[in-house]
């Protein structure tokens, strides 16, 4: 499949400080790659790299086949920063006149749906509009050449749960339409809609990379078993769907994907006096990545 | 085309100011001109008694009576008051080319569309140039168009020291174009040197303090050099030594004029190299 974004040994460093540190990426046409990291970890950097606002220390970067600097690269591209500013005075109105009339000689296409969609006031001078307003003009502006390849900084931040229900259908309307879609995000449930595969950054280090599937893997269940007297763990080992056990002095707690009937037929048999279930969301999953280094398992 | 769209833009989005600075720098121009008919025939004695700081300040050389009409448009408005109005505005406009919006994050979202830093660069210069010209055509124009109001325009005869009697020309458009021309050329360099700030460092502090201490520099540097008669070989870099000592206004344009356009010229290609090279500030 061919690759729209594809960077190998991606460095940006400052002084002593290294933001982005060898990140190699390959995302193919069509897919969802959310880039998840906490506050600094490295993601805005890349993007910027990638849009060509700053320049990689070492390493490459090839987006839609060509560099972030080729205004007809930027022209099927379509950008919401973290943090939109317009010209103070600038109307939303002016703003899609503007950077419509920019268009690389891409297709206009009619902005009137998207601003019904996201209910814009598109008269109103930047200045005056509040950071969802503001977040609408720049959902409005990135959304509306249909381009090939969004990237999205932390897309939703500002916006109320309905219109970030609007955002994800619109997201879903133009990945079926083929779009390829790059997006920050710390927000897990909002990345668990709509994205294919994640990039676990970490001090500037892509730390690891799974599917969904593999990230709803480790969702997994948990189960609390207190016992009377001491139970050792090894007594779950080879329970089936069992993928860990822990605990000591009659507390264990077991990890499990799949049905859970082995685990509670064991625990009867070993006297179990307490079960208490637990799943793992993916907010929690993420964070115990970062904690151990992205090495969870 | 893009270069166009950026261009307009950028004109649009200062429409207000201009207005506000045109009608601003017309008002005091005519003002100061409207003086005129109260200081008509003094002579150049009466300022003497300030020795030659006061000359210096005013920039009186060569023997300018500033009883003259020339004489007193140059004192009154080209030797200080229209060059720093204009040299402001070119700060301004300068600064706010590229650092201005780079220290917004405005800069960024415009260089995520299909258009070149270059393009950016090369439209927003521009528009800064079309701007002062704007500027300056409007305030040079209403300043022809009061000339005969206030008698700007008539030959005026005094008695110099020495008992003869010296006929000094009245105000022509001409003189008018010559000094507002000249006075542009001053800040369409002082214009260039806040891009080229601009450009390299991406501040708008930098762009912006950097230029005014250039002007402002320039001027004490040129003002107490002549008081002082020190430092002279230093005053080559001060964009008033030129302009004050060639009082194009009165002595028609020389060729000293294209100094300010060609240092507004290298300003806008350090610039743009530089901005084209570097990383963007806060994106």
């Amino acid at each position: 499949m061919d690759s729209v974004i594809e960077t190998e040994g991606l460095t940006k460093q400052w002084g002593t400080l290294t933001a982005v540190d060898n990140i190699n990426l390959r995302i193919t046409a069509g897919e969802c790659y959310a880039f998840l990291g906490l506050n600094g970890a490295g993601k805005s950097t890349t993007a910027w790299m990638l849009l060509d606002f700053i320049r990689p220390t070492k390493g490459t970067i090839k987006v839609l086949g060509g560099q972030g600097s080729d205004p007809s690269v930027r022209a099927r591209m379509g950008y919401l920063p973290g943090d939109l500013n317009l010209p103070r005075a600038m109307t939303g109105k002016d703003a899609i006149a503007f950077f419509g009339g920019l268009g690389g000689g891409r297709p206009h296409v009619d902005p009137k749906g998207l601003i019904d969609r996201f209910g814009l006031d598109p008269s109103r001078p930047f200045r005056e509009l509040s950071t969802g307003n503001r977040r609408k003009v720049g959902l409005v502006l990135a959304f509306m050449t249909h381009p090939d390849l969004l990237i999205l900084d932390e897309p939703t931040s500002g916006l109320d749960p309905l219109l970030q229900e609007e955002f994800r259908d619109l997201l879903a309307e133009r990945k079926a339409a083929g779009a390829t879609i790059w997006l920050t995000s710390h927000v897990m449930a909002e990345v668990e809609r709509v994205a294919d595969r994640v990039g676990l950054v970490r001090d500037g280090k892509l730390a690891r990379e799974l599917t969904m599937a593999e990230l709803r893997h480790q969702a997994t269940g948990q189960i609390r078993l207190t016992f009377p007297t001491s139970v050792d763990v090894n007594n779950f080992a080879r329970v089936p769907q069992v993928t860990d056990a822990q605990g000591k002095d009659g507390e264990l707690l077991v990890t499990v994907d799949g049905p859970v009937t082995g685990v509670l037929q064991r625990a009867a048999e070993l006297g179990a006096t307490g079960i208490e279930t637990e799943k793992r969301d993916l907010d929690d999953i993420f964070l115990e990545m970062h904690q151990a280094g992205g090495d969870a398992k | 085309m893009s270069g166009w769209v950026v261009y307009r833009r950028w004109l649009r989005d200062r429409a207000r100011s201009t207005i506000v600075w045109t009608v601003g720098v017309v008002l005091i121009v005519v003002a100061s001109a409207a003086f005129y008919p109260s200081l008509r025939g003094v002579s150049s004695g009466g300022l003497d008694s300030g020795g030659s700081a006061m000359s210096s300040l005013l920039g009186l050389s060569k023997g300018i009576d500033p009883g003259s009409p020339l004489g007193f448009l140059w004192i009154s408005l080209y030797a200080n008051i229209y060059p720093w109005m204009l040299m402001a505005l070119g700060v301004a406009l300068g600064v706010a080319a590229i650092a201005g919006d780079e220290e917004t994050g405005a800069l960024e979202y415009l260089l995520a569309k299909p258009v070149t830093r270059t393009t950016v660069a090369f439209a927003r210069f521009a528009g800064a140039a079309t701007i002062l010209l704007v500027v300056s055509v409007l305030s040079g124009l209403a300043l022809i168009l009061s000339l005969p109001l206030l008698d700007l325009n008539n030959a005026v005869t005094s008695k110099a020291a020495d008992g003869s009697t010296v006929t000094s020309p009245g105000a022509t458009a001409a003189d008018i174009f010559n000094g507002t021309f000249s006075s542009l050329a001053v800040a369409m360099g002082i214009a260039g040197m806040a891009f080229l700030l601009g450009g390299v460092t991406g501040r708008k502090g930098i762009a912006l303090g950097g230029a005014s201490a250039f002007g402002i520099g320039g001027y004490v540097l040129y003002t107490l050099s002549n008081m002082t008669g020190s430092l002279k070989a230093l005053t080559w870099i001060s964009p008033w030594r030129w302009y004050v000592d060639d009082a194009m206004s009165i002595f028609g344009l020389t060729w000293s004029v294209a100094l300010p356009f060609i240092a507004a010229m290298v300003g806008l290609l350090v610039g743009w190299l530089a901005f084209l090279r570097r990383d963007l500030q806060n994106p």
